[in-house]
């Protein structure tokens, strides 16, 4: 289980090295960027501004120094930027929290619905209840998010009084709050994925109940309830929760960024397109590589954990 | 399942440009003459007939023709990008499969990096880089703000999508006798793949394909929408929906009607892919992963 966790984060370490690289050649050092470009914005300087600009920022110097010496300015959180901006780092982790907040309950409110709905299936295979259920978990996972959020938004947070339009409450400061600024963003980014893990868990738990060690576990006499708790519903559940995890670790450089635009919530999805949109190249480079490292980290936490549950998982090579 | 998205390429229908501005124009509505903008501002709502038939936006254009070139230029940016994913997709799902050794695992390790990440984030990235400073490739150079963008970016996000399923598939037709005959009948591995693999490939490619699309209009939209797409003044759907939000208050219907314009070609989509899936592969599970690529 150690070694499976050491390599796991070894292969995060090398992904979060490589995508840096990327983030690098891609921002940094593409070559049609005018160098006065990294004092003034967008406009054009004088031969003068782009040899301030040119020595400030080191771009004569090798790009592996180069490389170098921004990801350390970049780890520490001091990255120059042509406006103010204070320190990158602590900035990101503050906003953090409420990226997690977004995306973990999104995930736990879809899991749960997916789970629930799908085990209501089961019990009524084949009848009417089971035709619904399923219409409406795929009618749920053909709508974007980002319909979903804007239409929420719009019409229920906008015209309404009870939840606000925008912000966010720490869940330490004020649990009722928080929820109430979090509940139709959860139910934006939950509903699609619901309807995927219906599908998803329902058809694991059908495949599940014809094995044989199921009818054994029958035949012994022990009763319908337990049969499907310890025998079905454990085994069922190991393709799902490795969907479960890669959603989890992908969600936040995917939903959260629009749904935190839509609903005004002050987390990493918000901060990124303020950023890109200030057109401001140091702290660009510097939130792509925090938000590579976070996808990465929490990508490879999940790996861990799911292997945990399940020592099949912990196969020599990381993915077949 | 009735394919929603047809209709979409037929808008030069529409009697004006979707760009054209009709702020100080007036409509007859029911004997009475009303101006498509207000003097105060707000916009005309639905009229339910030829000229503004879902109303117009605040610089007096017309909505339904917004919609319309909106889904020509998001759906055109889905196809081609998912060209753009098959023909990258395809050729790599063989190659690592077929060869198997260090050019699988080199294929497979990058194709796992790309794949670690959200396909928005890195489209959203690369999308922004571009949008920066255009881009020199080759004999390709990209201009700031050009669709090209948004269709470079969305087909290479998702190969990956396509190839890893593929090669899984490559890899267990390869053990199969008749591909060993035809290596055995002196045929090269790229005739192999050519005439014994490719066709095996289809099913799953079919299947994939409309899933696909789906995803990569969604995908352009969200980038739109977050301003990483399509440039404004030009209509997509995620240009549209962002206009909406910011309109809400007096306009609601700038906002609904794009909205239901997306859900409708992501259903017609998911639906062509759900009776191909049928069709060719009844037994085949669902394809959740390609579901998420969002």
């Amino acid at each position: 289980m150690i070694a499976f966790a050491a390599r796991r984060l070894g292969w995060a370490l090398a992904t979060a090295f490589i995508a840096s690289l990327v983030a690098f050649v891609l921002f940094w050092s593409i070559p049609n960027v005018d160098p006065s470009y990294w004092l003034g914005g967008a406009e054009k300087g004088t031969n003068e501004t782009r040899a301030i600009a040119t020595e400030k920022y080191g771009l004569d110097d090798p790009l592996p120094v180069q490389y170098v010496r921004l990801m350390k300015s970049i780890l520490n959180g001091d990255v120059e930027c042509f406006y103010n901006c204070g320190n990158m780092r602590s900035a990101f982790l503050d906003a953090l929290p409420v990226t997690l907040s977004l995306v973990a309950g999104a995930t736990l409110i879809a899991i749960a619905a997916g789970l629930g709905l799908a085990l209501l299936c089961v019990r009524y295979q084949g009848r009417w209840q089971d035709r619904v259920i399923t219409t409406v978990a795929a009618a749920a996972y053909s709508l974007p998010s980002l319909v979903l959020a804007a239409l929420l938004w719009a019409f229920v947070a906008y015209r309404s009084d009870l939840f606000p339009n925008e912000g966010y409450v720490p869940l330490t400061a004020d649990p009722l709050g928080w929820a109430q600024h979090l509940v139709l963003p959860w139910i934006a980014a939950a509903l699609p994925f619901a309807g995927a893990y219906m599908h998803v868990v329902r058809a694991s738990l059908l495949q599940t109940a014809g094995e044989d060690w199921v009818r054994t576990a029958r035949a012994k006499g022990l009763s319908e309830k337990r049969v499907i708790r310890r025998h079905v519903l454990r085994n069922a559940l190991i393709p799902p929760v490795n969907i479960w995890g890669l959603d989890f670790s992908h969600a936040i450089g995917g939903y959260a960024l629009y749904v935190e635009v839509i609903f005004g919530l002050p987390g990493v999805g918000l901060m990124t397109s303020e950023t890109f949109g200030s057109l401001d190249l140091p702290p660009i480079v510097a939130l792509a590589i925090y938000l590579a490292i976070v996808v990465v980290l929490a990508s490879a936490i999940v790996d861990i954990i799911t292997a945990w549950l399940d020592p099949r998982l912990r196969r020599p090579s990381l993915r077949t | 399942m009735a394919f929603l998205a047809a209709p979409l390429y037929a808008d030069v229908v529409a009697g004006t440009g979707p760009s054209d501005n009709h702020v100080t124009d007036q409509v007859t509505i029911a004997g009475e003459p009303e101006y498509v903008v207000s003097l105060d501002g707000v916009p005309i709502g639905p009229t339910w007939r030829s000229e503004f038939l879902i109303g117009a936006d605040e610089n007096g254009r017309d909505l339904m023709v917004r919609v319309l070139y909106g889904g020509r230029t998001s759906l055109l940016i889905g196809a081609a990008a998912l060209a753009l994913t098959l023909l990258l997709g395809v050729p790599i799902a063989l190659a690592a499969g077929y060869f198997g050794g260090r050019t699988d695992s080199l294929i497979s390790r990058l194709l796992d990096v790309i794949w670690s990440f959200p396909a928005l984030l890195v489209g959203f990235l690369l999308a922004s880089a571009v949008n920066l400073s255009g881009a020199d490739i080759g004999p390709v150079t990209i201009e700031p703000g050009s669709k090209l963008i948004p269709i470079v970016v969305i087909g290479l996000v998702y190969v990956p999508y396509l190839a890893r399923p593929l090669r899984g598939e490559v890899r267990a037709l390869r053990e199969r006798p008749f591909v060993e005959a035809a290596r055995a009948a002196g045929f090269g591995p790229v005739a192999v793949m050519r005439s014994e693999l490719l066709p095996h490939l289809l099913t799953t490619t079919l299947v994939l394909a409309p899933l696909l699309f789906a995803n990569a209009v969604v995908l352009e939209s969200a980038l739109s929408f977050l301003g990483a797409g399509v440039p404004a003044p030009e209509p997509s759907f995620g240009v549209l929906i962002e206009d909406g939000i910011d309109n809400t208050i007096f306009s609601p219907h700038l906002l609904l009607a794009p909205c239901v314009a997306l859900v409708l070609v992501v259903l017609s989509l998911s639906g062509l892919a759900e009776g191909l899936r049928r069709a060719l592969d009844p037994r085949g599970p669902v394809n959740v992963e390609v579901v998420h690529g969002q």
